[in-house]
């Protein structure tokens, strides 16, 4: 048994609070899905079992099915396994089901880890998915996740990939939206500092008329980080009555980061409302000669600046608790407390 | 008594033109000053220079402000110490809500004074006297600072934040410009009911109109960077119905 039980009674100097509270949690640790079974030997959670031999897991709702409360997946690279390692992991919504799923990646021990890690996601049709991704790990971690969701007629589906922390972190998204009617909302916040690296690629493709995709990617940059993002929106020919829209919007705040962004359009129907922005910009000087002759010191008027700039990206968070627990992260994030973590033993917040 | 602000020979400039040309002002505790003047006289750089906006560079002169060098103070130093700017266009903070952002500031100033912060009812309770001085819907504090305010809605704002942050000197830097009668009324009320006999203000306005409502003390005439007429309240009207052509004439 894995010993990671929330215990609310903690010391406050484990300020991270894994895992959420009110949430059902299950563990990953290197690649394999922990106590998916009981002592027994009955399977715990009827959805979500172990994948293929070599790791991973499959999350499965049949037709109908419904699981209201929040799934948590703590995913955790440990020093016991140094190293490569790849696995794949598949999340299956049968017809008019509906999950929400919060995963978590993190990493103990500050040893090299490689990580890849491939995601196939299939929403079926009238399912919806609400999805929220939190990626926290230390400075000699790569990580790189290839997604391919697939979205049947009328599927939904609410992603927000948040990543907070990591040396080299790398998603790579596509989604297909392939039955009329299918709605897909993807929300993206990163934070790099020091010498991390993050890039985002999202191929988003309307292969069927009458789809909408929304697409918002903030990132905040600071020392010497470097960022990516690379979107591109694809309207199939025929592909009528398709609304996407994209932007991705950065905030450098130190004179050596840089961000690197390229929004690509590539439509091949005549019936669309579709568009796209790119900026990459630095802190408001008017802003915050406004907040500093209010009595608020420079570094706090800076940080409320970059809260505010993050916050559109997570604001679409419906779970409170979850949004609450995100933009107390981001806070401290940004105030530069996670460098301090590395005494905490569990360093997954 | 004690100067609250002193100005000597202030001169400043800005990408290289100068804006001030020798300013000299002092301002005691209960006074209410007046500075007038025709457009492009300096009276918004001389606020953004007192407040310590790093766009402008004094090249000459010193102020002293309640005994301490306010050049060498940083912005936020020079609000700890009870200087207080109401700025001519406040600037909008999409994100920050009201309620985060005074809060921060009120926050600030206690911990220059060794206080611990406001609890979240203190303040609630502190917000809400104050937002009535202005006639304000506490429905304001949580939306974005100054975001999708009216002209007066913004100035309104910035008459709360001086009742919250009780500075010992006030520079209104054309609180009337864009209000009608009855947002001038309140701003002006607002104001008014600040006064003590240990806090002072300067008011920067274009218009006789405001001084209706706010009674100034002195009035300055400011032109072309320098301050050439001071008087008392009855200046106003003479400027009212004569303009600055006058003063300017006599002054040369």
């Amino acid at each position: 048994m894995t010993n990671y039980i929330y215990t609310p009674n903690q010391s406050s100097s484990f300020k991270c609070k894994v895992p959420l509270e009110n949430a059902r949690q299950l563990f990953v640790v290197d690649g394999k899905l922990q106590d998916s079974q009981s002592a027994e030997g009955d399977i715990v959670l009827d959805y979500i079992m172990p994948f293929q031999s070599e790791g991973g897991y499959l999350f499965k709702l049949d037709k109908g099915q419904s699981v209201e409360e929040l799934l948590q997946i703590i995913s955790v690279r440990s020093s016991k396994r140094p190293g490569g390692l790849n696995f794949a992991n598949k999340v299956e919504l049968g017809q008019s089901s509906n999950a929400k799923l919060l995963l978590c990646s993190h990493t103990l021990g500050e040893v090299d880890f490689q990580t890849e890690e491939d995601f196939n996601i299939e929403i079926g049709e009238n399912a919806g998915l609400d999805l929220v991704i939190m990626q926290n790990e230390h400075n000699n971690s790569l990580h790189r996740t290839n997604f391919k969701i697939d979205m049947a007629a009328n599927a939904r589906l609410k992603l927000h990939l948040v990543t907070l922390h990591g040396g080299e972190i790398s998603n790579n998204v596509s989604v297909n939206l392939n039955g009329k009617g299918a709605e897909c909302e993807v929300y993206g916040l990163y934070l790099a500092s020091g010498e991390q690296r993050i890039t985002n690629v999202m191929n988003l493709a309307h292969n069927v008329p009458e789809c909408h995709s929304r697409q918002l990617f903030k990132g905040i940059l600071d020392g010497h980080s470097v960022t990516h993002f690379s979107g591109t929106i694809l309207v199939a020919k025929d592909a009528q009555k398709t609304e996407a829209y994209q932007s991705n919007n950065n905030l450098i705040v130190s004179d050596f980061a840089k961000a690197y962004t390229q929004p690509h359009l590539e439509i091949y129907a005549d019936d669309v409302k579709c568009s796209h922005g790119a900026t990459v910009g630095s802190l408001n000087e008017d802003e915050l000669f406004y907040m500093r002759s209010r009595g608020i010191s420079l570094s706090e008027a800076k940080l409320l600046q970059q809260q505010a700039f993050a916050y559109a990206a997570l604001a679409q968070i419906s779970n409170n608790s979850l949004l609450d627990r995100l933009t107390d992260l981001v806070e401290r994030r940004l105030r530069g407390e996670f460098a301090n973590c590395r005494d905490c033993s569990r360093h997954s917040c | 008594m004690e100067n609250l602000i002193e100005i000597k020979d202030l001169h400043a400039s800005i990408n290289g033109r100068e804006i001030l040309k020798g300013i000299n002002l002092v301002v005691k505790p209960g006074e209410v000053h007046a500075i007038m003047g025709p457009n492009g006289s300096g009276k918004s750089t001389l606020s953004a220079v007192l407040a310590g906006k790093e766009s402008y560079e004094v090249t000459q002169g010193s102020v002293t402000f309640l005994g301490r060098n306010l050049l060498e103070m940083s912005p936020e130093e020079r609000s700890w110490a009870g200087l207080f700017l109401g700025f001519q266009y406040p600037i909008e903070i999409p994100g920050v809500t009201n309620v985060n952002f005074m809060k921060t500031a009120v926050n600030e100033h206690r911990k220059q004074n060794n206080l611990p912060p406001l609890t979240a009812a203190e303040y609630l309770k502190l917000m809400r006297e104050k937002l009535a001085i202005v006639e304000m819907d506490p429905a304001f504090s949580s939306r974005g600072v100054n975001v999708g305010f009216s002209g007066g809605e913004k100035k309104r704002n910035e008459i709360f934040q001086m009742a919250m942050l009780n500075p010992k000197l006030a520079i209104l830097d054309e609180t009337d410009s864009g209000l009608d009668v009855d947002a001038l009324r309140i701003v002006a009320n607002g104001v008014n009911k600040l006064k003590t006999p240990e806090n002072a203000t300067i008011v920067i306005t274009h218009y006789q109109r405001l001084l209706d409502y706010i009674v100034p003390d002195i009035i300055h005439v400011l032109y072309k960077g320098r301050i050439i007429k001071t008087a008392g309240k009855e200046l106003a009207l003479q400027v009212e119905e004569r303009g600055y052509d006058w003063l300017i004439n006599e002054s040369k």
